[in-house]
């Protein structure tokens, strides 16, 4: 018999755990350890920061669903770990407290045969002087209760439109080294769609804000791209639709303090800048979450668990931008000192960025981190639990892999909410991380398999996908057909 | 504001008919691209 602990319930430790209690038999025990009580579709955050969908559209609570899955499940958050116990447990465990009802603050050893960390990003709007959600006229979608607050500050900025303000909506990234532009690209053309809606456009400056440096990077260094029958650029395209919809662009950003409607940045130039606003939406940085470890001796350790995030089978030795390849990136999430650790998601340790750093002329580094969310986080999530299952089964070796060198990703961004007046914008890319050796000529992704594509369907595609994942989430009938 | 796609692309963006039978068709190709299997890297024949 073995005991499964999974660390988290996003997408990474959400699909993990299903897939383990639908492949092992009862007499394994699974069980899922997250201070949250309800399991969000993070994607469809967007339309609840313009108050096109409730919360409970996007989310579920967790409790009922373990239990009547048989999956444990604890509401509370991990502090620290013991990967080879300790001298009064011999088993591996972590230390959680929980955070909810009576056994707030109460502490526990949760042992365990098989971990994984698939605690995600710390959201640490701390390393922006002044972002906090709520405050100083900033907000933040990267929560549905975070959303929910953007989308009654910006509702209230509409009513204020509606009676004549002229108002400016700076919309992108918090921080020098934030990720996740996508989420800020879908929500910036959200909003401009939301404000023509309720006639109030002509009333708007917009302006995208963003540590990229050039428009469409993502995180991922941008892309060449199949687009109908041309062949562009992702900073093109992004272009086009900007300029299309009258949204201005600062691009080479890196914001590092706000105020009361103020965002303070400086770009690669070297230059000290500030931007009014009436209404920011900005994304925050990522950071790991500052877990201890120790050993049986009680020394600490954490050095060979973490790295900011957790230490997976990646190469991390340092070395220039020329010299990275798709071979530094992991391929099976197990931390290599402790075999029976696994971090899938985006709480693995990345080997480095996608996209080329660069610093300002200061010296102050300002380039996206990269993006590790959605579609990669439910793969290499499914593939670390058929690892999990085969080793228990007496397989030696991880046959499951999946680098995100050799992986493709879809990103459907919403650009505009409406069964018939909706646009979304769907892009692919394969493989997520550049493979410049295998595709040199055109920036190290398959064509064939890279494309954009603008339009109607791209909103029904998102729309299709956010009840197809909440259904697979849920574990309703044949869910396990869904692919992740 | 810059008009930089044509009335004609915009028609063909946001006509319902058309954009049904492209729904399908980027179904389709984003299932095959996503779930058309993934892998490792260090033992391919990447030169």
């Amino acid at each position: 018999m073995s005991k499964i602990v999974i660390l988290g319930a996003g997408i990474s430790g959400h699909v993990a755990a299903a897939h383990l209690r639908r492949k092992l038999s009862k007499e394994h025990e699974v069980v899922v350890v997250s201070p949250n009580s309800n399991y969000q579709w993070i994607p469809s955050n967007i339309w609840v920061g313009i108050g096109r969908m409730k919360s409970k559209e996007i989310l579920f609570p967790l409790e009922p669903l373990y239990k009547k899955k048989g999956i444990g499940y604890k509401q509370a958050k991990v502090k620290t770990f013991y990967p080879e116990g300790d001298k009064e447990t011999k088993k591996p465990f972590v230390n959680i407290e929980y955070v909810m009802g009576e056994q707030k603050g109460v502490t526990e050893k949760v042992t365990y045969d098989y971990l994984i960390n698939a605690t995600g990003p710390k959201l640490a709007f701390d390393m922006t002087e002044g972002l906090n959600p709520g405050t100083n006229k900033a907000y933040s979608v990267c929560t549905y209760s975070h959303a929910e607050h953007a989308w009654e500050a910006l509702n209230d900025l509409i009513q204020q439109m509606k009676a004549g303000k002229k108002a400016k909506i700076l919309i992108g990234t918090g921080h020098a080294k934030s990720t996740c532009q996508g989420a800020a690209f879908e929500y910036i053309l959200n909003v401009e769609q939301e404000l023509r809606r309720h006639n109030v456009r002509d009333k708007a400056e917009i302006v995208w804000i963003a540590n990229e440096p050039k428009l469409g990077d993502f995180g991922m260094d941008g892309m060449l791209m199949s687009y109908g029958s041309n062949i562009m650029k992702s900073s093109e395209m992004v272009e086009m639709v900007f300029e299309d919809r009258g949204i201005k662009w600062i691009i080479g950003a890196g914001v590092n303090k706000i105020e009361d409607g103020i965002a303070y940045y400086e770009n690669l130039d070297g230059e000290y800048l500030s931007e009014t606003y009436d209404f920011a939406m900005l994304i925050p940085a990522f950071s790991g979450h500052g877990f201890k470890a120790f050993d049986k001796e009680e020394k600490d350790i954490t050095d060979k668990l973490f790295k900011g995030f957790m230490i997976v089978d990646a190469d991390y030795t340092p070395k220039p931008y020329e010299e990275w390849s798709v071979q530094d990136w992991p391929e099976t999430y197990q931390n290599p000192a402790y075999k029976n650790i696994f971090a899938p998601g985006i709480a693995f340790a990345p080997p480095h960025a996608i996209s080329k750093p660069r610093v300002s002329k200061n010296g102050t580094a300002i380039s996206p981190a990269p993006p590790r969310t959605g579609m990669p986080s439910g793969i290499t999530a499914k593939l670390v639990a058929d690892n999990i299952i085969d080793t228990i089964n007496g397989k030696k070796e991880l046959h499951h892999k999946g680098s995100m060198g050799n992986m493709g990703a879809a990103c459907i961004a919403s650009a505009g909410y409406g069964m018939t007046k909706g646009s979304g914008i769907s892009i692919t890319t394969f493989p997520i991380v550049p493979d410049y050796k295998k595709y040199p000529d055109t920036q190290g992704r398959q064509l064939s398999k890279t494309f954009g594509e603008i339009g109607l369907a791209g909103h029904w595609l998102k729309m299709a996908l956010h009840y197809a994942f909440l259904y697979k989430a849920k574990m309703k009938p044949f869910w396990w057909l869904i692919p992740e | 504001m810059t008009q930089r796609i044509s009335k004609s692309k915009r028609f063909f963006m946001m006509n319902p008919i058309i954009q049904f039978f492209k729904f399908i068709w980027l179904s389709l190709k984003i299932l095959v691209i996503v779930a058309g299997g993934h892998g490792g890297t260090r033992n391919s024949t990447t030169p």
